[in-house]
């Protein structure tokens, strides 16, 4: 190569790099703004799809009533009653319902859902059985907990229970999914059935006595009748596993 | 034999509270405790983790339904609720199991337990409401996951809570919850007749 083209060469490459130097910033910064206004429309869509059911003041104003959490006794929901003007129509009334819930009581303490979950769809088929889809914000922000899992899927339930009678099962997605826990313990791959609640039997059990807290002897509760399951159980069917 | 789940554990933490306690690391150790209440008892103890692993609720059903005559229970530590009590949860209601080929569907493996994890569940209950006051007297219902695949009486006892400022207010109650299950483990062996059917389980 003559010195020519040498000089030639490396003014080409000095070239091509102030170029570089001046139109990757602003490549850079459009790419950025792209990504934002594509990230906005994303979330712009995704609140006027899941628009809350407006209340419809022409409906009738009906007692409607809500759970919330009791302010005085753990982990227990108690009714509040509220005036709202509520479709006849089932699926529309219980969105109507569960959106109210979702916005929450005055005292926010006494909130079962997080602030920031929204229901995304719901649906009724003619057996009764209602398909209640939630944003992932239930599953991520609802506090982790036997206790707090059930609290919160117990208000949803109770409340469609109170206010609209045809829905007699309730099915939990998120995000249009079903999914194993609601926040790692509660069973969200059945559906709950909304009108029923177990019955307790309690045992009695008798008291301690003071310092027997070493003592070898265990308490002798009052031992009911020898139990056996239900049905003589036979083997246990593998769960299906993946490869 | 008592086959102890403490739950969660690996990636996932569980709950955590503000102080940076971690239910997977409490569960743990409250496991060991438990474990030495159990077999001084007289029980042999089975633990679906030692360390910090995490099993699938599935692996951890199946630790216990390979064992004959075992119960279950799985250890939790709430985020919520009165800090100082215990709650006892039986699974709730389960489609009754109506197979003609002799199996136990796996997915519903707790349906015909459901008597009995509720008579053992109100022992423990009742044993850690005198331990801990404002506990409530008999066992809850909830659909909790990890019981519905387990093929034994079974039962999840959660620990309020991980919002306690000090991790010391939580390890105090692990004898006295301990000693609870025991001594509802021990009340509740009389009345659970397993049976001598060949190949049965438990």
């Amino acid at each position: 190569m003559t010195p020519r083209w040498k000089f030639l060469f490396a003014g080409g490459l000095v070239f091509i790099l102030l170029v570089a130097l001046t139109f990757v910033p602003i490549l850079r910064r459009r790419m950025k703004r792209a990504a934002k206004l594509q990230q906005q429309s994303e979330e712009q869509a995704r609140r006027e799809l899941t628009q809350p059911i407006a209340i419809n003041p022409g409906d009738p104003r009906v007692k409607t009533k809500l759970f919330w959490a009791s302010d005085t006794i753990d982990a227990t929901l108690v009714p509040v009653s509220v005036d709202l003007p509520l479709s006849n129509d089932p699926v529309l009334r219980s969105k109507q319902v569960l959106n109210t819930l979702l916005a929450g009581p005055v005292d926010a303490e006494l909130r079962t859902l997080p602030p920031d979950a929204l229901l995304l769809a719901f649906y009724l088929l003619p057996d009764g059985t209602a398909i209640a889809d939630f944003s992932e914000a239930l599953a991520n922000s609802v506090p982790s907990g036997i206790a707090s899992e059930q609290l919160a899927v117990n208000s949803i339930t109770r409340t469609l229970e109170a206010n609209v009678p045809q829905v007699q099962r309730l099915k939990i997605l998120i995000h249009g999914q079903e999914v194993e826990t609601l926040a790692g313990h509660l069973d969200l791959t059945g559906a709950f059935v909304v009108n029923t609640k177990p019955a307790q039997t309690p045992v009695q059990i008798a008291p301690i006595a003071p310092g027997a807290d070493k003592a070898a002897a265990p308490a002798p509760a009052p031992a009911p009748a020898a139990l056996t399951p239900d049905k003589a159980p036979g083997r246990v069917a593998q769960p299906e596993r993946k490869p | 034999m008592v086959v102890l789940d403490p739950a969660h554990g690996g990636t996932d933490p569980g709950a955590r509270g503000t102080g940076g306690i971690r239910e997977s690391e409490i569960v743990l150790s409250f496991a060991m405790e438990i474990r030495r209440a159990l077999e001084q008892q007289g029980f042999q103890v089975v633990q679906t983790r030692q360390g910090n692993e995490n099993p699938s609720f599935d692996d951890r059903s199946a630790t216990a339904n390979a064992q004959r005559g075992a119960v279950f229970v799985t250890l939790h530590i709430s985020s919520t609720g009165l800090p100082g009590t215990v709650r006892v949860y039986v699974n709730s209601d389960l489609a009754p199991v109506a197979g003609s080929n002799g199996f136990i569907p796996w997915d519903r493996a707790q349906a015909p337990f459901l008597r009995l994890s509720r008579t053992f569940g109100d022992f423990v209950q009742g044993f850690l409401a005198q331990r801990f006051k404002g506990s409530p007297e008999t066992a809850q219902t909830a659909s909790v996951r990890q019981l519905r695949t387990t093929a034994a009486p079974a039962i999840a006892v959660e620990i309020s809570s991980v919002t306690v400022e000090d991790r010391a207010e939580l390890d105090r109650m692990a004898p006295g919850v301990a000693d609870a299950i025991a001594r509802g483990a021990a009340a509740f062996k009389p009345s659970y007749v397993v049976p001598s059917t060949s190949g049965a389980l438990p």
